[in-house]
């Protein structure tokens, strides 16, 4: 005789079926929001009501933990049945995003779903209520039962808690503008995402903006369609003085590489103007057989780009040079009269007041002549919180890859 | 400027591969065999692990950029797996398993020659990038370990074979690969942060990144809670190495693909 056990539908406790017939009902009810009610943007509520919403929802799990456990529903909620279903719902959402682009788009069933805007879709936010609540009320039981053991447990659970909700309810305490400073000028009006003017109190002047270039490269191009001829544009070179390079069996030779130079009559000479391109003097040989000799040059804002015709196919072309780093010098102006110089750089953003302050763009028409620049400032207050709960998680991470998978499993099998 | 005499390196690490093999399969036979099959498994990799060094020297950046690149640290990470499993574990078949996939990826890039160009754009120079991308690497080279045994597994299972051991195989590697890929996933939001200004964008990769993420949480809860079902713990870990296999090779041909920062082209 087996002792198979016939579990019924809802019969306690509730495993898999029940958990997804509730995870997948809470979705449809959260679509049948969506196709009612017109979209909202559903998270962004500011301080201090993010904060009380959060205090209470932490309240309300330690109350419905430490009285109702014994409650069908929050025994079910702290179990991992309900873990694995919410998991694989949100991953299922999170797929959809994946697959759909999350833009403006013209189909009507997409729209209707609100597929293309998965992050603030009521689908998605009911079944990560679902996740958030389970994963809230599984580390509050460990917290009450602390045990050595449980460190690896607390620190990615409570870690991945804490990180989501301040992410969550802190997005609408984010704050993102971008300004546009220009050389010697003082700026302090920036835009917000909607192109809103907002006033900063403090003013940025731009002592400098520079571009510092990778050298241009050199490509061989369809002379019809203007593709990319060779092995789909992965091997283009960087060019450099003197250097040979082979492009199938053509053999490119750079007898002269000028940074800066400027067109006289069908040669190009070294100058330093503005707008003044890069140009190569390059030699094109099949078999050690000269077939062409010649100028090519990019071009800028202001010059020609000039190529090199090899034969009725194809022409050697150089390439807009890529940016290798790009930079601000700028002062800081503060009401109080002081000035503050710093270096912006990407990667490399300043802290003042509150403020992150990033080197975000500059006017890609002109280039490295580019007297503009872009900044971009964000305010993040619920950061810290966010870095608290990444860094737990980083903790979890290495203490479970030491310990690994030691710790005897329970033996209940309790849903067989 | 193609990856220099990249044919050497690659011919005799396949010789030392290859006599390794050999030594492994006598070592079945005559067991002592498996030490020379360890030590010629070992040359090969260090020859491998030199061309990695002189290529980043003589590239100025980290070689972590391009499909081919990657390609080259994961034939470098896995044997390392294959040494680590073989002495805790003593697993011959393994070792040979994670020798032969890393010489596999080194004849797709013997046949995929690349040029290497030197450019590197701004966003990507910060001290974060070579962790992001290393941890990253090690954490798909030890899932993908995690899914052929789980592979095996499945086979046992229908010879009706199945030996705990392998599935704790399994659990080890998924544990190991897991908290590597949680760690890539945490630098990369850091490094973000730093880079773009904010730390979780959804960007088509990112959201590929946090499926595969997803897909071995379920897994480790799934196995957490029923130790005996083995069967479907095998189906989830296969999945999940799928949906792996999208976030790093398949996000640059989904319709979502053209706004990603992350996609491998220049
Ligand atoms: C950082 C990500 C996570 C990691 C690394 C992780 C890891 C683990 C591990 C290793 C266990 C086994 C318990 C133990 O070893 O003590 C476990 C249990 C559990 N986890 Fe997670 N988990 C994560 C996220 C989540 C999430 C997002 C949820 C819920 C949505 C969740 C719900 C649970 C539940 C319900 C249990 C069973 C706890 C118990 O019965 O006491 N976990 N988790």
């Amino acid at each position: 005789m087996t002792k198979q056990k016939q579990h019924n539908l809802w019969e306690t406790p509730w495993g898999y079926v029940e958990s997804f017939i509730i995870g997948i009902g809470l979705m449809i009810a959260g679509f049948a929001i969506e196709i009612s009610a017109s979209s909202i943007s559903a998270l962004t509520i500011k301080f201090p009501y993010n904060l009380i919403i959060l205090l209470s929802y932490c309240a309300l799990l330690f109350v419905a933990y430490k009285w109702f456990s014994n409650v069908q529903l929050i025994r079910w909620l702290s179990k991992v049945p309900a873990a694995i279903s919410s998991i694989t719902l949100v991953t299922i959402m999170v797929l959809i995003m994946g697959i759909i682009p999350q833009a403006p788009s013209d189909n009507n069933f997409v729209n209707l779903l609100g597929l293309n805007h998965i992050t603030t879709n009521w689908a998605f936010l009911l079944i990560l209520l679902v996740f958030l609540t389970n994963l809230g009320l599984v580390t509050i039981k460990r917290l009450l039962q602390f045990k050595a053991s449980n460190l690896g447990f607390i620190l990615n659970h409570l870690g991945l808690f804490i990180a989501l909700t301040a992410g969550l309810l802190g997005s609408g305490d984010l704050q993102r503008l971008t300004i546009e400073t220009r050389e010697s000028q003082p700026s302090w009006i920036a835009l917000d995402e909607h192109n809103h003017q907002v006033e900063l109190p403090f003013a940025f002047y731009l002592n400098d903006f520079e571009i510092e270039n990778y050298a241009p490269k050199l490509a061989l191009v369809d002379n019809e369609t203007g593709k990319l001829h060779f092995n789909e544009g992965k091997n283009l070179y960087l060019i450099e003085k003197g250097n040979s390079y082979e492009f199938g069996d053509f053999q490119i030779e750079v007898k002269d590489y000028l940074e800066s130079s400027g067109r006289i009559g069908d040669k190009y000479a070294a100058v330093n103007e503005i707008g003044s391109p890069p140009a190569a003097l390059v030699v094109v040989s099949q078999q050690n057989k000269t077939l062409v000799e010649g100028w090519i040059s990019c071009g800028s804002f202001r010059a020609q780009p000039q190529s090199l015709k090899i034969n009725d196919q194809i022409s050697l072309v150089m390439t807009i040079p890529e940016a290798k780093k790009f930079s601000s010098d700028v002062s800081i102006l503060t009401k109080e009269g002081e000035k503050i110089n710093t270096l912006l750089e990407v990667n490399k953003p300043y802290k003042h007041e509150g403020w992150k302050i990033y080197q975000f763009s500059y006017d890609d028409t002109l280039g490295k002549w580019s007297n503009i620049s872009i900044l971009e400032l964000v305010k993040d207050p619920w950061l810290p919180y966010i870095y608290i709960g990444i860094f737990m998680m980083i903790g979890g991470a290495i203490y479970m890859f030491w310990i690994g998978n030691k710790k005897l499993k329970p033996d209940n099998d309790e849903l067989d | 400027m193609n990856w220099i005499n990249f044919e050497y390196y690659f011919g005799f690490v396949l010789l030392f591969w290859l006599l390794g093999i050999i030594a492994l399969i006598i070592s079945y036979k005559k067991n002592s065999a498996i030490h020379i099959a360890n030590i010629l498994f070992f040359i090969g990799w260090g020859i491998l692990i030199s061309f990695v060094v002189k290529l980043w020297i003589q590239l100025d950046r980290p070689p972590m950029r391009t499909l081919g690149e990657t390609r080259l640290w994961y034939s470098a990470f896995i044997p390392l797996i294959g040494f680590i499993t073989f002495f805790r574990w003593r697993y011959k078949w393994f070792l040979a398993y994670s020798i032969c996939m890393s010489a596999l990826f080194l004849v797709i890039n013997y046949l995929n020659p690349e040029a290497q160009s030197k450019t590197l754009m701004p966003a990507l120079q910060s001290v974060w990038f070579i962790p992001h991308v290393l941890v990253y690497l090690f954490a798909y080279a030890v899932l993908s370990a995690s899914c052929i045994v789980a592979m095996k597994g499945v086979y046992d299972l229908r010879k009706k074979l199945l030996k705990t051991s392998t599935i704790a195989l399994a659990d080890n590697l998924v544990y190991i690969g897991f908290s590597f890929l949680t760690l890539g996933l945490l630098f990369g939001a850091l490094w973000a942060k730093e880079a773009w200004g904010h730390y979780w964008t959804w960007d088509p990769k990112e959201v590929w990144a946090f499926l595969t993420w997803m897909g071995y949480l379920i897994y480790i809860h799934y196995r957490y809670f029923h130790p005996n079902k083995s069967k479907q713990a095998l189906y989830i870990l296969s999945v999940a190495f799928i949906i792996l296999l999208v976030c790093w090779f398949g996000v640059n041909y989904l319709p979502v693909a053209n706004n990603s920062v992350h996609t491998y082209t220049q």
